[in-house]
C-alpha cells in the first residue's frame, strides 16, 4: 500500500536496489571469473570464494529486501509482466546454483583439482544467468 | 558555438536520433550501461573494502589491487562507450538536467581520487602493504571512493527521472 501510493519511495527504494546491485554484481563477477580461471589467479579458487561470500550474500540479502519492497508497489501489475516472471523464474535458478557452487567451493567440498572444467562449466552457466536476469530487471519497465 | 548548441547539433545527428527513437536501442544500451557500472563499482569496492580492513584482511593491499583493477578498466571501457552513447542520445535534454550536471561532477571528482591515491600513499605500499589496518589516508581514499561512487550511481539513476 505505502510502496504504491509514495512518490518518492519507489525512487528511493529502487536506487537502493541499484546500489546493492554494484556491490552484488561485482562480487559475483569476481566469484565466477576466479571460477573460470581468468581473474584474481594469485589466490586459491577456494578462498576468493570464502572470502567474498559476505560480499555476494549480503548484497543478495539487501537486493532480496529491496526487490520485495518494489514488488508489493505493484504486485498484481508484476504478476503479468512476461519480463519479471522471467527474471523472477531464473532468479530461482541461479541462486539455487550459484550458491550451491560458492560455498561448496568455499568449504572445499569438491575436489577442484579434478573438477576445473565443470567448475568453469559451472561458473560460465552462472554469469549467463545473472546477466540475463539484469537485462529481464531492466525490461520490466519497458514491457 | 556555445555548449548549449554543441549538444544540439549533436541531438540532430543520424546516431542520436536513431538511439533516441528507437523502441528497444536505449533500454538495451542502458542495461548493459547498468551491468558496467556494477563490474565497475563492485570491483573498486572490493579494493576499498581490502583498504577498510574489511575483507581480505591478510592479503597484500598491491596483490589485491593488482588483480582486481585490470577488472575495473574492462567494465570502464563499457561504461564509458554506452554512457557515450546515451548522452549523446539525450544530449540536448541532459544539458538542462541537474543530475546529469551532477553526475559529470562526481566523475570528475572520482577520476581525480585513484591519481592522489596512486601518487600519495600507495607509493609508499611496501610499507603498509600487508596491515590489516592500513594508513589514514589509504583509509580515507577507499570512503572517498565508495561515496563517490555510490553518488554516481544515485545521480545516474535520477537523470531519467528528472527528464521524465
Amino acid at each position: 500500500m505505502f510502496m504504491r501510493n509514495s512518490t518518492y519511495a519507489f525512487a528511493v527504494v529502487e536506487i537502493g536496489h541499484l546500489l546493492a546491485l554494484a556491490v552484488f554484481g561485482g562480487a559475483i563477477l569476481l566469484v565466477d571469473l576466479r571460477f573460470l580461471g581468468v581473474a584474481f589467479k594469485l589466490q586459491p579458487v577456494s578462498q576468493v570464494a570464502r572470502e567474498l561470500l559476505p560480499l555476494t550474500a549480503g548484497g543478495l540479502f539487501a537486493m532480496s529486501v529491496t526487490g520485495f519492497l518494489l514488488f508489493m508497489g505493484g504486485t498484481m501489475r508484476y504478476y503479468h509482466n512476461p519480463a519479471f516472471r522471467l527474471k523472477m523464474l531464473l532468479f530461482v535458478i541461479a541462486l539455487i546454483f550459484h550458491f550451491t557452487l560458492q560455498v561448496r567451493v568455499a568449504r572445499r567440498s569438491i575436489a577442484l583439482e579434478q573438477n576445473s572444467r565443470w567448475l568453469k562449466l559451472g561458473s560460465a552457466t552462472s554469469l549467463l544467468l545473472w546477466f540475463t536476469i539484469g537485462l529481464a530487471g531492466r525490461a520490466i519497465g519497458y514491457v | 558555438m556555445t555548449i548549449l548548441h554543441l549538444c544540439q547539433w549533436i541531438y540532430a545527428t543520424r546516431l542520436s536520433t536513431g538511439i533516441r527513437e528507437s523502441p528497444y536501442w536505449f533500454p538495451i544500451i542502458e542495461g548493459i550501461h547498468t551491468l558496467g557500472i556494477t563490474a565497475v563499482v563492485g570491483t573498486i569496492a572490493v579494493l576499498d573494502l581490502r583498504l577498510l580492513g574489511v575483507i581480505m584482511k591478510r592479503e597484500p593491499v598491491s596483490r589485491i589491487a593488482r588483480q582486481v583493477l585490470p577488472w575495473t578498466w574492462a567494465g570502464f571501457s563499457v561504461m564509458f562507450v554506452t554512457g557515450a552513447l546515451l548522452s549523446i542520445a539525450e544530449s540536448a535534454t541532459n544539458y538542462f538536467n541537474w543530475a546529469f550536471r551532477i553526475k559529470l561532477i562526481l566523475l570528475a571528482l572520482v577520476g581525480l581520487n585513484p591519481l592522489i591515491f596512486h601518487l600519495g600513499v600507495f607509493r609508499n605500499v611496501n610499507s603498509w602493504d600487508v596491515a590489516s589496518i592500513t594508513p589514514p589516508r589509504a583509509r580515507a581514499a577507499a570512503v572517498c571512493s565508495l561515496a563517490l561512487w555510490a553518488g554516481i550511481i544515485v545521480a545516474g539513476r535520477l537523470i531519467a527521472y528528472v527528464n521524465m
